[in-house]
């Protein structure tokens, strides 16, 4: 459901953008960017369950800094589309519950590591003339989330019991974002944004045929800071 | 506008392939074979690890485990609990999966690595289908005393402990329990054994090993079990080290007899349907229709009452089965007096009065077995008497000469009690042997110990087979046990008097026994 209002949402707003005109005859409508993406998760989950599961284990996501890469295409005067997305970083789950399973040590243990793929297509309103050097701008969009490379670590194998996959669905969720740009030249300019995205998955563990879960919503929050290059084609 | 953008997925495909997919871990893998004694799912699931010093502390949070620290001693080793699932054969030869549990000592103390000796513990009768001895951190599971119970006796202390849970619980969908089928349930602790061997190399301690000492023990029903997997790897030519059945039926054709003939048993309307659906099962001769047997009160759907996920006490509330009238209060009359002597509620004498109110209680309106049924068995037993039966009812000494089976018993149940049998197969322990149990034991009569002690006495007076009474009269390396048994009995019967204390005796007896198969393994490198 999140996933058509999203799409909705951008296609009305892709609509919109192309009634509101080309792209005034700008020689440079392509902008390639490189940047920091400083992620902070807000996230929460439910308690582990399935067999075997002591009530009261949960997890938290650490924070993760990675590579930005964007492309954003400027539609007309006002609107851009940016596609977003970060270099694949490693992301640990923390536990957060109990000091120790029986005699396992748990709370604070770096317990499962994931990477993810995760793009973001954003409709963005640029605020003044496309001449300012400064550019506020808002966003709206579409994040995709991608888990892959889904292990858990020794630590986190002691306390599940042995030898484990790990299962998490990709995840499609809205995304904003807000920012400025400013532009030294038609070339080069540098960007600061904030941006936010539902993204929720469901983990479930597979220990010797023993499936535990756990819902976890990750509220990734990310300050991006890039540099731009813009160009025709 | 697609043109333009079909740059850019390839240089999001690009960087997917430059993140690079290392993979994602891997579970546990799952065994193709059904072979018996296969180990299903390699590595084993690890449900819990206590380090010894927080095994102690749970168990010093109740009474009874306190009990039981005093009883086995401070833990000198951690131990980690995993949960087997591993394939045997069921009574018709099929390959039917099972489970059961995995305890490895853990812990810096010299007796808690490398190669170590390994226990094989058979569990006793329980009505619970979810019965799962692995599963120590799941207090509300049946098993759980009787995990803490080994795990604390022999995991604690330095040995590997193989336990299954029987075909018929826990996940097995067998839909009985082959109860009191010596060869199936030796069966099952042999394939247990195989894959506990199996999955060693791959726990979270795989440099603790085998050492090649393999003990056997069991308590009630798996005291049987234990004496009947001695059996089968003996005559497989397989070592077992030293073994100590403790409490169980193995001289079941008597026992049978003697609970016909009105010395019915604590727990009987329990035993029975477990019984006669294994027998039914292997051997199609116990019943037609299950009215044969069981008045008509009970007699729909008590062939798959047993093992259950309700409650016993619900069982009994709902009537499904009656608490203790094994039997109709009002006795058949057959017209043969001494038959009919027999059929009639004991009374004190010949019995003592104690012994009278126990079987006494055994009998109500109405019973769960047919006077029909216990008329025609008692005749049988009477007429193709079981030897040690009679002679225990005529007031004499059991002996190696008066103990013999029922030649020909015409009723099947009793055909199947012979098969099943320990006296049967004209077998004798080669490694020590420990009987333990009590004499006043209200639920597995002492007789079954005391019958196969006179089937062996050869081996008793040799040394191999010994035979430890509880309640007997403290003496030798076992006196303190024995002083500690009665002395924890007598507190028991002070605190709520003879005839409720008397309903604990058996389980009282167990960490008793289980203490007592430890320190006599002790003295069997």
């Amino acid at each position: 459901m999140q996933y058509k209002i999203a799409t909705l949402a951008l296609g009305t707003a892709l609509a919109l953008a192309a009634t509101t005109g080309a792209h005034a005859g700008n020689a440079t409508p392509n902008d390639i960017r490189i940047g920091g993406y400083f992620v902070h998760f807000d996230s929460s989950a439910t308690d582990f369950t399935g067999p075997y599961t002591v009530p009261g284990l949960n997890a938290s996501i650490n924070n993760a800094t990675t590579l930005y890469l964007g492309y954003v295409r400027t539609l007309s005067r006002h609107f851009a589309v940016e596609l977003a997305f970060g270099w694949p970083p490693v992301t640990h789950a923390v536990a957060r519950g109990p000091a120790a399973v029986g005699s396992v040590p748990y709370n604070g243990q770096k317990i499962a590591s994931v990477r993810w793929l995760s793009p973001t297509a954003l409709l963005e309103y640029n605020f003044f003339s496309p001449d300012a050097h400064w550019r506020p701008f808002v966003g709206v969009g579409v994040n995709y989330t991608y888990f892959y490379d889904r292990r858990i670590t020794p630590a986190g194998e002691a306390v599940v019991g042995g030898p484990t996959s790990v299962s998490m669905p990709s995840s499609v969720g809205p995304a904003v974002t807000a920012g400025f740009t400013y532009r030294f030249n038609q070339r080069w300019h540098m960007v600061a944004s904030y941006s936010v995205a539902q993204v929720n998955s469901r983990l479930t563990t597979d220990t010797a045929g023993v499936f535990r879960t756990s819902s976890v919503h990750f509220w990734p929050n990310a300050v991006v800071l890039s540099v731009g290059y813009s160009f025709g084609f | 506008m697609l043109k333009k953008f079909g740059g850019l997925t390839v240089a999001v495909l690009a960087t997917l392939a430059l993140a690079g997919c290392g993979g994602n871990s891997q579970t546990a893998a799952v065994s193709t074979s059904t072979q018996r004694g296969t180990l299903a799912v390699n590595p084993p699931l690890r449900v819990a690890s206590l380090s010894a010093s927080a095994f102690a502390a749970d168990l010093d949070t109740t009474t009874s485990g306190q009990q039981l620290l005093q009883l086995a001693g401070t833990p000198a080793c951690g131990v980690d609990f995993y949960y087997l699932k591993y394939w045997t054969v069921a009574p018709d030869g099929k390959p039917t999966e099972v489970s059961g549990a995995l305890m490895v000592p853990t812990g810096a103390g010299s007796q808690c690595s490398g190669a170590r000796p390994i226990v094989l513990y058979a569990h006793g009768t329980t009505t619970a289908s979810t019965y799962n001895i692995a599963d120590i951190s799941d207090t509300g599971n049946a098993a759980n005393s009787e995990s803490a119970m080994i795990a604390a006796v022999f995991a604690a202390q330095g040995y590997i402990v193989v336990a299954p849970n029987y075909e018929g619980y826990d996940i097995s969908n067998l839909g009985y329990h082959p109860y009191v089928d010596g060869a199936v349930n030796a069966d099952d602790m042999i394939d247990a054994l195989a894959a506990a061997r199996a999955a060693l190399p791959h726990t979270f301690t795989p440099g603790t090993t085998d050492s090649g000492q393999l003990y056997v023990t069991g308590y009630s029903e798996g005291g049987y079990v234990a004496m009947a997997t001695v059996k089968a790897m003996q005559a497989a030519g397989d070592t077992v080290t030293a073994s100590a059945p403790s409490s169980g039926p193995y001289a079941l054709e008597a026992f049978g007899d003697a609970i016909f003939f009105g010395q019915v048993d604590i727990g009987s309307t329990v035993f029975a349907p477990f019984v006669t659906t294994s027998y039914q099962n292997a051997y199609g001769n116990v019943y037609q229709q299950t009215s044969d047997v069981y008045s008509s009160t009970y007699a729909t759907g008590i062939d798959t009452l047993l093992p259950t996920a309700t409650p016993l006490a619900t069982l009994f509330q709902s009537g499904k089965l009656p608490e203790a009238a094994l039997f109709d209060s009002t006795t058949p009359v057959t017209g043969n007096t001494q038959l009919d002597q027999l059929l009639a509620e004991p009374t004190s004498p010949p019995y003592t009065p104690e012994q009278a109110a126990l079987f006494d209680a055994g009998f109500g309106s109405p019973g769960l077995v047919t006077n029909a049924f216990r008329a025609a068995y008692a005749a049988d037993a009477l007429t193709n008497p079981d030897q040690a039966t009679m002679t225990l009812l005529n007031g004499g000494t059991l002996t190696a000469s008066d103990v013999a089976l029922a030649a020909s018993p015409g009723i099947g149940l009793r055909q199947d009690f012979k098969v099943n049998d320990m006296r049967n197969g004209g077998w004798a322990p080669k490694e020590p042997m420990l009987m333990c149990g009590g004499d006043q034991d209200p639920t597995v009569f002492f007789m079954n110990t005391e019958i196969m002690a006179a089937e062996w006495s050869p081996l008793v007076s040799g040394g191999l087979v010994s035979v430890l009474d509880l309640n007997g009269t403290p003496g030798g390396p076992f006196a303190p046990l024995q002083s500690a048994f009665q002395s924890t009995y007598a507190a028991m019967v002070s605190a709520v008097g003879a005839s409720t204390a008397i309903q604990s005796y058996h389980a009282t007896e167990a960490p008793f026994c289980m203490v007592a198969a430890r320190d006599f393994f002790a003295q069997v490198p």
